[in-house]
C-alpha cells in the first residue's frame, strides 16, 4: 500500500510538468501577447497614451524574452510558491484570486451536497421501482436537468427569482453586502442567492449520478445473494440498504477526485452568465487577455487539485471496496 | 458600448484639434465663467462632522480662492441638494477609469456649444495656437489637501515625462510638434507657459478629452516613489513590499491617474476611490477639496457617493431593468430598449433615448487594399461598390432591427449637422435591386453558377466572408438581412464572429475583403471641425488600411494611395488645413462629403439609432435629450455629473 501511494506521488511530478508545459504553450499560442491585446484595446477605446503605457509595461515584464525562457522563469517561480503577477489587474496573482477561491469552494460544496442529496434517493427509487410510472417521471426530470443548457436555465431562473422573490440578478449576495463585514444579514443574503447556482450547476451532474447509481444498483439487485436474502425473509429495506447499496456506492467515491476541478472549471459558463464572484469568470477573462501568470498559475493549481483528488479518491475507493483492495493481485 | 468606433488615439486628437484651432484663434484669451462667486459657501452635510472635529478645514478654506461656479447650462438643470448615492453598473475592475471620464475635471473643457473653456484653470491664453499660458486657481488643493500648483506641472515635465526610466518612450506625442518638445516656463506658483515654434493644435483637445492628457501629477504624493526625492532605504522597503522590479515600475504603478485604481493617489475629480481593487463593488466618495460650487455656494458634487457594481456585461440590461442602477447607458444597447421600457414602473426609472453621433450604426467597409487580385479589381471598381450599396434594403433593416426608429442613409453626416445634404444621404442608398443587377452586369459579371451566384472572370463565385467582433448580436442580425438581400443580386455573403485582434490583423494585411464597424465617428461636425475621417489618414480606417498607414507613418509603411479619388480627398483635406476662412472650409467639406458618398467608400445602413439611457426617478439634472458621444462629450461628462442630485426625501 505504501509503495503504491509512493509510486503515485512520484508519478505526479512528471504529470504536472507536462501539464505546465501544455498550459503555457496553449495560453501563448494565440498570436500576440498581453501587450498587443492591451494596445489594441487601448486604441479602440480612444484612450490617451497607449504607446507610452505599452513601452513602460514592456520594460517591466519579460514579455520580449523567448518562449522557453519565459516558461522556465514561470515554473521556477511556481516551485518557489510565487504564483506570479497579473498584468491585467496589476496585482500579484494571490491577491486577485483571494476571496474568489473561498466563494468557489462554497458554491462547489453546496453543489456537491445538492447533487448527492438529489441523486441518491432518486437513483435508489428508480432502481427499486424500475419501470414504474414514478421511475419514468423522476428520471425525466433528471434528464431534463442534463439536457437544458445550463446558461439558459440560469437566465430563466434568475429572471423569475427577480420577478417573484425580488432577488437581485446575478452575484452571490445583495450589492450592499459586498465587501461589508460578516453579519447575519450577509450570510442570509448569500444563502438566498446560493440556491440558484447550486441547482443549475448541480442539475447536469445529478442526471449522470442518478443513471449510474440506478444501473449499478440494478446489477446488484438481480444477483443471487439478494434473491436468497429475500427468500429467507430478510425485510426488503434492510436487505437493500445493507448490501446492494453499498456495492453501488462506488461511483460516488470515484467521482470525488474529478468532481472538484470539474465543478470549478465546468461552472465557468454559468458563473459568467450569473456574474458570480468565483474563479470561473476570472479564468475566462485572463485567458481572453492572455494574462499569462494569472491564467497559468490558476490552471496549474487546478491541475494539482485534480491529481491529488484522483489519488485520494482512488485510496478512498480502495478503503471502501475490498474487491479493489484485494482483487488487484488476483486477476494476474 | 459607446466607445466602439474608429477612434484611434491619433484620430480623436486630430478631430478635436481642428475645433480647438478655431477656438484659440477667435478667443485668444479665454476666461473662466465669471459668474458671481457666492459670498457664502455651504458645507456638505457628509463632511460636517469631520470639520467639527477639526479633521478637515471648513469649506471656505478647502475651496480655491476663486472656485469655479457651475453654470447649469443644460436644459432642465436646476440647483440641487447635497446627499445620496448614485449606483452604476460596470463590467470589470478596469472600469474605475470610467469615473475619471464621467467626473470630467479637466484643465480646459467643452462647454455646451463644444467650445473650449477653462475649467480647472482659472484662465488661459493661446497665442497663435503655439504659445499657451495657463493660470491655475490660487489655493486649489488635491483631494488629500496638498496644494495644486505649478510644482505639480514641473514634477511631471521634468521628473516624469523627461525621465528615461519612468518614460522610456519620452514625452507624449501630443506635446511634440514635428518632434519638437515645448519650451516650458514656470512663471510663478499659478502660472505656466508652454511654447512651440509652430502651432500645436492637438494640445487643448487632448487635455479636454475623455481620456485626457495629464500634464501634471500629484507631486507631493508621488515624490516618495521617485528615486530623486525619496529616502533610499524607505524606497527600497516599498519596492520590496510591492514586488515591482525597480523604482520606475513602482512609480508608474502608483501613478495612474486615468486608470484610477490607486486608492491613495490624490485626484482633482469630484469623487475619490474609496475601495481597493479587486472588488465587486467600487465606492467613490466625495472629494472634500473639489473646486466647483453652485451659484448658491454649495460645494459640488451634490452626490456624496457613487458606486460601481461589477457584473457581467450581458447582465447589465437585466439589472438595469430591475432597478439596480440609478444611471446606466454603458453596455446598454438599443435592442434592450423594449425590455427597459416594459420594466420602467417596476424598476422606478425612465428610459430616455439620446442621439448617438455616429454616421452609421453598422457600416460595411470594402477593403480597397485587398490582396486577392480578382477581388481587389472588383472592390476598386466604383460600380461594384455602388451595386452592393443599392442592393441593400435599408427599410427592412430599419423595421426589423431598429423598430423603424433609425434613419436609412449612407454613411455621411447626420441631419442635425449644418453640413447635412439630403441628396448625399440618399446617394447610392436607395434600394434598387434592378439597378444593382444592371451595374453588376455592366462590369461583366454575367455568368452565374447553379445557386444563382455570379462568377468572377476567373470562374470563382462572388463569395465574401465578413468578420465581426461578436461583441453584440446587432451586427450579426444586420448581416443576416443583408445576406438575404444580396442573394437577389447574385452576391453571396458569409459572416462569422471573431476576436478583435484577428479581425484587425486580417484587415490591415489585406486578407479580409470586407469588414463591419460603426460609421463616421463624429457625424455632427461643423465646418471648423476637421474632415480627416473622409480621407485616408490612419490604418484604423478599414476601407483603406494600407493607404492610411502610409499617410500616418509619413511613407514609412503601407502603400501610397493610388486611386485618384482617394488622392483627391487628401488634397481637399490639405486645403482645409491651410485655409481658415469659414466659407472655403464649408465648400471643402461639401466637396469631400460628395466625393465620399459618390464613391461609396463605406456602405452605411442605418444612422441615428438612439442610445437608451436609464435614469432612475430619484436622480435629477440628467438632460432629457442629449447627444451620447465619446469625444467630445465623454458620454456623461459634458453634462456634468457633479451637478446630478438625488432628493434626500426620496
Amino acid at each position: 500500500m505504501l509503495i503504491y501511494v509512493g509510486r503515485r506521488l512520484l508519478l505526479m511530478i512528471p504529470t504536472l510538468l507536462v501539464i505546465s508545459f501544455l498550459v503555457f504553450a496553449i495560453i501563448q499560442a494565440p498570436p500576440g501577447d498581453y501587450l498587443t491585446n492591451e494596445i489594441n484595446e487601448c486604441i479602440s477605446r480612444g484612450e490617451m497614451g497607449c504607446s507610452q503605457r505599452i513601452a513602460m509595461l514592456k520594460a517591466q515584464f519579460n514579455l520580449d524574452k523567448p518562449f522557453l525562457e519565459q516558461y522556465a522563469l514561470w515554473v521556477v517561480g511556481l516551485l518557489q510558491g510565487n504564483l506570479g503577477y497579473s498584468f491585467e489587474h496589476q496585482l500579484p496573482v494571490t491577491e486577485v484570486v483571494g476571496d474568489r477561491l473561498w466563494l468557489t469552494i462554497l458554491v462547489t460544496f453546496a453543489t456537491i451536497l445538492f447533487t448527492w442529496a438529489v441523486a441518491f434517493p432518486i437513483g435508489v427509487y428508480s432502481a427499486v421501482y424500475q419501470y414504474s410510472l414514478s421511475d419514468y417521471v423522476v428520471t425525466f426530470i433528471g434528464i431534463l436537468g442534463l439536457a437544458v443548457p445550463s446558461f439558459l436555465f440560469a437566465l430563466i431562473l434568475l429572471y423569475f427569482a427577480n420577478l417573484f422573490f425580488g432577488l437581485s440578478i446575478g452575484g452571490l449576495m445583495d450589492p450592499q453586502y459586498i465587501d461589508a463585514p460578516w453579519s447575519w444579514g450577509k450570510i442570509l443574503s448569500i444563502l438566498g442567492h446560493l440556491w440558484i447556482p447550486t441547482i443549475i450547476i448541480g442539475a447536469s451532474g445529478t442526471a449522470g449520478m442518478i443513471r449510474r447509481l440506478r444501473a449499478n444498483l440494478l446489477d446488484e439487485l438481480h444477483k443471487q445473494y439478494v434473491v436468497t436474502a429475500r427468500a429467507k425473509g430478510l425485510p426488503f429495506r434492510r436487505a437493500l440498504l445493507k448490501y446492494p447499496l453499498r456495492m453501488s456506492l462506488n461511483p460516488f467515491i470515484a467521482d470525488i477526485g474529478t468532481l472538484l476541478p470539474e465543478l470549478v472549471s465546468g461552472a465557468v459558463i454559468v458563473s459568467v452568465v450569473m456574474s458570480l464572484p468565483t474563479t470561473g469568470p476570472m479564468l475566462l477573462d485572463s485567458l481572453q487577455s492572455q494574462d499569462m501568470y494569472l491564467a497559468g498559475s490558476f490552471l496549474m493549481f487546478l491541475a494539482l487539485l485534480t491529481v491529488i483528488g484522483v489519488l485520494l479518491s482512488d485510496l478512498a475507493l480502495a478503503a471502501l471496496d475490498p474487491r479493489i483492495r484485494l482483487g488487484g493481485g488476483a486477476t494476474k | 458600448m459607446g466607445t466602439r468606433g474608429m477612434t484611434s488615439y491619433c484620430s480623436a486628437r486630430l478631430r478635436g484639434s481642428m475645433l480647438a484651432l478655431l477656438a484659440v484663434l477667435l478667443a485668444p484669451a479665454a476666461l473662466a465663467d465669471s459668474a458671481a462667486i457666492p459670498a457664502q459657501f455651504v458645507e456638505p452635510p457628509m463632511l460636517a462632522e469631520e470639520v467639527a472635529k477639526g479633521a478637515l478645514p471648513p469649506v471656505a478654506e478647502r475651496l480655491p480662492s476663486v472656485p469655479a461656479v457651475a453654470s447649469m447650462a443644460w436644459k432642465g438643470q436646476t440647483l440641487g441638494k447635497h446627499g445620496g448615492e448614485m449606483r452604476m453598473l460596470m463590467t470589470s475592475s478596469k472600469d474605475t477609469r470610467i469615473m475619471v471620464v464621467y467626473g470630467d475635471a479637466r484643465l480646459v473643457n467643452y462647454d455646451p456649444n463644444y467650445q473650449l473653456v477653462p475649467d480647472i484653470l482659472q484662465a488661459f491664453e493661446a497665442e497663435e495656437g503655439r504659445v499657451f499660458t495657463f493660470h491655475l486657481r490660487p489655493g486649489h488643493k488635491w483631494s488629500d489637501g496638498s496644494p495644486f500648483t505649478t510644482e505639480d506641472f514641473r514634477y511631471y515635465w521634468e521628473d516624469v515625462a523627461n525621465n528615461p526610466d519612468t518614460s522610456p518612450a519620452g514625452p507624449p506625442v501630443e506635446l511634440l510638434v514635428d518632434g519638437e518638445p515645448p519650451k516650458v516656463e514656470f512663471i510663478d506658483e499659478t502660472t505656466i507657459r508652454f511654447s512651440w515654434s509652430k502651432p500645436n493644435w492637438r494640445l487643448l483637445p487632448s487635455i479636454a478629452g475623455p481620456s485626457p492628457l495629464y500634464i501634471y501629477r500629484p507631486s507631493a504624493y508621488l515624490k516618495q516613489f521617485h528615486e530623486k526625492y525619496a529616502d533610499p532605504t524607505e524606497l527600497k522597503d516599498k519596492l520590496e513590499d510591492s514586488g515591482q522590479q525597480n523604482w520606475a515600475a513602482l512609480h508608474n504603478r502608483k501613478d495612474n491617474m486615468y486608470r484610477n485604481d490607486n486608492i491613495d493617489l490624490p485626484t482633482l475629480e469630484p469623487w475619490v476611490l474609496a475601495t481597493k481593487p479587486p472588488t465587486e463593488r467600487f465606492i467613490f466618495k466625495r472629494n472634500p477639496y473639489y473646486y466647483r460650487v453652485d451659484s448658491e455656494g454649495r460645494q459640488l458634487p451634490y452626490l456624496d457617493k457613487v458606486s460601481f457594481q461589477v457584473t457581467d456585461g450581458k447582465l447589465v440590461p437585466a439589472k438595469a431593468a430591475s432597478g439596480e442602477a440609478d444611471l446606466a447607458a454603458r453596455y446598454v444597447r438599443f435592442d434592450n430598449f423594449t425590455l427597459l421600457k416594459e420594466n420602467e414602473k417596476r424598476g422606478n426609472y425612465r428610459v430616455r433615448l439620446w442621439e448617438t453621433a455616429w454616421g452609421s450604426q453598422v457600416a460595411l467597409f470594402p477593403n480597397l487594399n485587398a490582396n486577392d487580385p480578382g477581388w481587389r479589381a472588383l472592390l476598386r471598381d466604383v460600380r461594384f461598390r455602388r451595386a452592393l450599396s443599392i442592393g441593400i434594403d435599408r427599410s427592412e433593416i430599419n423595421e426589423v432591427i431598429y423598430l423603424g426608429l433609425g434613419i436609412e442613409a449612407a454613411n455621411t453626416v447626420l441631419p442635425q449637422s449644418p453640413l447635412f445634404d439630403p441628396e448625399l444621404s440618399a446617394m447610392w442608398s436607395v434600394f434598387d435591386p434592378e439597378g444593382a443587377n444592371a451595374l453588376l452586369d455592366e462590369i461583366g459579371l454575367t455568368q452565374r453558377n447553379d445557386d444563382g451566384i455570379r462568377l468572377m472572370r476567373d470562374g470563382r463565385p462572388l463569395e465574401m466572408t465578413i468578420l465581426t467582433s461578436g461583441q453584440s448580436p446587432e451586427e450579426g442580425d444586420v448581416l443576416e438581412l443583408i445576406r438575404d438581400q444580396w442573394l437577389n443580386i447574385g452576391v453571396s455573403l458569409n459572416w462569422k464572429a471573431s476576436e478583435r485582434d484577428t479581425i484587425r490583423d486580417c484587415i490591415y494585411s489585406g486578407d479580409c475583403l470586407m469588414s463591419v464597424w460603426t460609421g463616421l465617428e463624429n457625424a455632427l461636425p461643423t465646418a471648423d471641425m476637421s474632415p480627416w475621417e473622409l480621407a485616408p489618414m490612419s490604418q484604423v480606417q478599414f476601407m483603406w488600411p494600407k493607404w492610411g498607414q502610409y499617410v500616418e507613418t509619413k511613407g514609412e509603411a503601407g502603400e501610397a494611395p493610388d486611386l485618384p479619388e482617394a488622392q483627391q480627398l487628401l488634397d481637399l483635406l490639405a486645403g482645409w488645413n491651410s485655409n481658415t476662412d469659414i466659407e472655403t472650409r464649408t465648400t471643402i467639406w461639401q466637396d469631400m462629403l460628395r466625393l465620399y458618398a459618390d464613391q461609396v467608400f463605406s456602405i452605411g445602413t442605418i444612422a441615428g439609432v438612439p442610445q437608451p439611457v436609464v435614469v432612475s426617478n430619484r436622480l435629477h439634472n440628467v438632460p432629457e435629450e442629449a447627444v451620447y458621444s465619446w469625444d467630445p462629450g465623454a458620454h456623461f461628462g459634458i453634462y456634468k455629473p457633479d451637478c446630478f442630485w438625488i432628493d434626500p426625501a426620496n
